[in-house]
């Protein structure tokens, strides 16, 4: 299990289609336990249909490659058994489920996780207990709990919802997509600090970001560039300030190699 | 088999049960041709083979104080019609809250409410095909039961239980309810509907079977009087129930309507509130969770006559297997009846490809300064929902089951009792339980 030069999670060759159109054209990623890596590039690259793919969301059809999560073939999981494995994705947009109050949902999901790895389930006082301290850490108020599942929430509580989901059930592999879009500076702090409070040496985290703004505060192992269904370059923080520095179209006219070879060097 | 009551200057009765019956036989029963009946078949009352006549178990076992009811711990007055014969409950009535049988009550017991009680049993329409239940209920007229609440009185809560053997019996039963409430009274009618299992049919099961009932429910409400009724249905899958509820409104009066149908063949409500005296409020809930062959047809008519009026019909529904629903929702704004405030909402659950939902909210309105909401739709689970729940480590099954829960739950979340409104809450879910809540296998993980 710590074997750390197995990659915990191995996407290998992965072509996805959507409604008949390619969306992924061969994905190459390696993610280790201990790491976080960004994942950036220009609208329309695949960024969120990787992180869809990797959580088992309908609609998506793999026409080749593979994706294995600590050596396990994730894509013949069902959606809940990825997320019973340790996977969690952190929505674009969340969904709203009026009647589903949140911290009845989250107790639900809690324990259906806990019961498919072989632990006692939280009976009702001891999950109160876990889901405090996780707000107070988080500094998210507690009216949350007594809300439908991202009911009428605005941009802003649905993110500190995923964040705060992500706390409560800390999941083995993280993927947040665009989990930074809309936020205020507050938030995005908040985001961070649930990323980074999450960080360990046997969890890994995959940052799907438009911009460079939230790397400021999460700090990658890792950054990669989508861009046209592959990753076209990857690298380390620097490649990120590079990007908001020069911007996508810069990837286009050979920047990509310049930054490879810097790399390589 | 039927006692006519024919004392105290009462051949008003026979008169009307006779005008009754000849409408009836005029018209017959309502077919598909008939709007009001378009989509629902009453080909279950063929099986049914008499009508009203003697009590069907044995006293000893419909008698039983202890008696199974789907809610439990809620004590309160009132009765039980079990199996055809009629039995008060153990606990008295409140001060100032007078139950009385029917034929009591027309034969002078109430005094000065007689002539009121006259009036009211011959204002039921039940002209044309399309009442012709309202009809044959009239021409039976002998079991009942009458409500009375004096003024300013809290009347808490009054039972109303009917019952009828699981065994193939083949009857309908008539019975008609009265609710009077005086200036300023207030009462809670909780109404449950269920089969005795188990209890032995004194006759022979016959080749077709069926149980079934026709209830007329006629409230008049006085002034500022609050009349919160509820109904709880959970008969058997082969039984009939036709419901007519008749709710007269005068100014500032309230009246609340939450009703659940987890059971039952073939189940209609026909509900009409007249807002007859300015400041009155209706306001309607109901949720229904099918499944098998069941058939649940709500038909509802609350009409706006006196100005400053508001009314709100909120219903949910939930079909399952090859089960059908029916929803008419009419809100009629009269001329005159300026500043009424009326919102409808009816949406449905198909969780079945031969599951049908027919739904028709209608509004008229001839008066000015009116607020009017409607919609309704028909669809399947939000599978966006169903995802984001999946993504979270529940199964397949438990997203789908607590998606439909939270949608019924929308319906039982209204009630104020919340005590009351958590145990009808747990009736849904429990029949949300009961159905096939995946069409495809699901993941057993």
């Amino acid at each position: 299990m710590r074997n750390n030069e197995q990659a915990m999670l191995e996407v290998r060759n992965l072509h996805v289609t959507v409604a008949g159109k390619a969306i992924l054209k061969g994905v190459n990623l390696e993610v280790r336990a201990g790491e976080v890596h960004a994942i950036m590039g220009p609208n329309g690259a695949g960024k969120s249909t990787l992180g869809n793919v990797i959580a088992g969301r309908e609609g998506y059809e793999v026409t080749a490659g593979e994706v294995r999560f600590r050596g396990r073939n994730l894509l013949e999981l069902s959606p809940e058994e990825r997320a019973c494995e340790g996977v969690f994705l952190a929505f674009q947009y969340p969904v709203e489920i009026p009647g589903v109050n949140n911290t009845y949902f989250l107790r639900a999901a809690l324990n259906a996780q806990r019961k498919y790895r072989g632990l006692p389930e939280l009976d009702s006082i001891e999950f109160l207990r876990l889901v405090r301290e996780k707000l107070e850490i988080l500094h998210i108020s507690d009216d949350l709990l007594h809300r439908a599942v991202n009911e009428g929430f605005s941009g802003g509580e649905k993110k500190r919802n995923e964040i705060f989901q992500m706390a409560v059930l800390e999941p083995t592999l993280a993927i947040l997509d665009e989990t930074d879009s809309g936020l205020d500076i507050d938030a995005l702090r908040l985001v961070a600090e649930g990323v980074n409070r999450l960080r360990s040496s046997d969890r890994a985290i995959i940052v799907i970001t438009h911009y460079q703004r939230l790397l400021e505060y999460i700090v990658p192992d890792k950054v990669h560039v989508l861009a046209d269904g592959r990753i076209a370059a990857s690298g380390d923080a620097e490649l990120a300030i590079k990007l908001e520095e020069q911007g996508y179209t810069w990837l286009e006219q050979g920047g990509i190699a310049s930054l490879q070879q810097r790399a390589s060097a | 088999m039927h006692a006519v009551a024919t004392t105290n200057g009462t051949g008003w009765l026979p008169s009307l049960r006779a005008a009754a019956a000849r409408e009836l036989l005029k018209n017959g029963l309502p077919g598909n041709k008939d709007e009001a009946w378009k989509y629902t078949s009453l080909r279950r009352l063929e099986q049914l083979r008499e009508i009203d006549g003697k009590p069907t178990v044995a006293s000893a076992a419909a008698d039983a104080q202890d008696w199974n009811t789907p809610l439990a711990g809620f004590e309160g007055y009132g009765f039980g019609f079990r199996c055809g014969s009629l039995h008060w409950l153990e606990q008295a009535a409140p001060e100032g809250v007078i139950l009385s049988t029917f034929r009591d009550a027309v034969t002078g017991l109430m005094d000065d409410g007689h002539e009121r009680l006259r009036r009211m049993l011959e204002a039921v329409d039940f002209s044309g095909r399309s009442r012709a239940f309202a009809a044959l209920n009239t021409a039976l007229l002998d079991q009942g039961v009458v409500i009375h609440v004096a003024a300013g009185v809290d009347g808490g809560t009054c039972l109303a239980q009917w019952a009828q053997a699981d065994g193939r019996i083949s009857r309908l039963a008539n019975f008609r309810l009265i609710v009077l409430l005086e200036e300023g009274a207030r009462l809670n009618l909780l109404e449950q509907h269920l089969s005795m299992q188990g209890q032995v049919a004194v006759e022979p099961p016959s080749s077709s079977g069926g149980q079934g009932l026709n209830l007329v429910m006629q409230a008049d409400l006085g002034k500022n009087a609050q009349l919160h009724h509820f109904r709880v249905q959970q008969d058997a899958d082969n039984s009939v129930l036709l419901t007519f509820s008749d709710v007269y409104q005068a100014a500032d009066s309230t009246y609340t309507y939450a009703g659940i149908d987890i059971g039952g063949g073939l189940v209609r409500h026909d509900l009409y509130c007249r807002l007859a005296g300015p400041g009155a409020r209706a306001e309607l809930n109901g949720a229904f969770v099918l499944d098998g062959e069941r058939l649940v047809d709500h038909h509802i008519c609350v009409d706006h006559e006196a100005p400053a009026c508001s009314s709100e019909q909120f219903f949910r529904g939930v079909l399952g297997g090859s089960s059908r629903g029916v929803f008419n929702g009419k809100a009629l704004i009269r001329p005159g009846a300026d500043g009424s405030r009326v919102r409808q909402s009816n949406a449905n659950l198909l969780l079945s490809d031969l599951a049908e939902m027919d739904t028709k909210p209608e509004l008229e309105i001839y008066a000015d300064e009116v607020e009017a909401s409607h919609g309704a739709t028909v669809g399947q689970l939000d599978e966006q929902a169903v995802f984001y729940l999946r993504s979270r480590g529940l199964a397949k099954a438990d997203a789908r089951r607590m998606l439909t829960t939270a949608f019924c739950r929308a319906v039982s979340s209204r009630i104020s009792d919340l005590a009351l409104g958590e145990q009808i809450a747990g009736l849904l879910d429990a029949a949300v339980s009961g159905l096939n809540i995946v069409e495809e296998n699901s993941n057993a993980a």
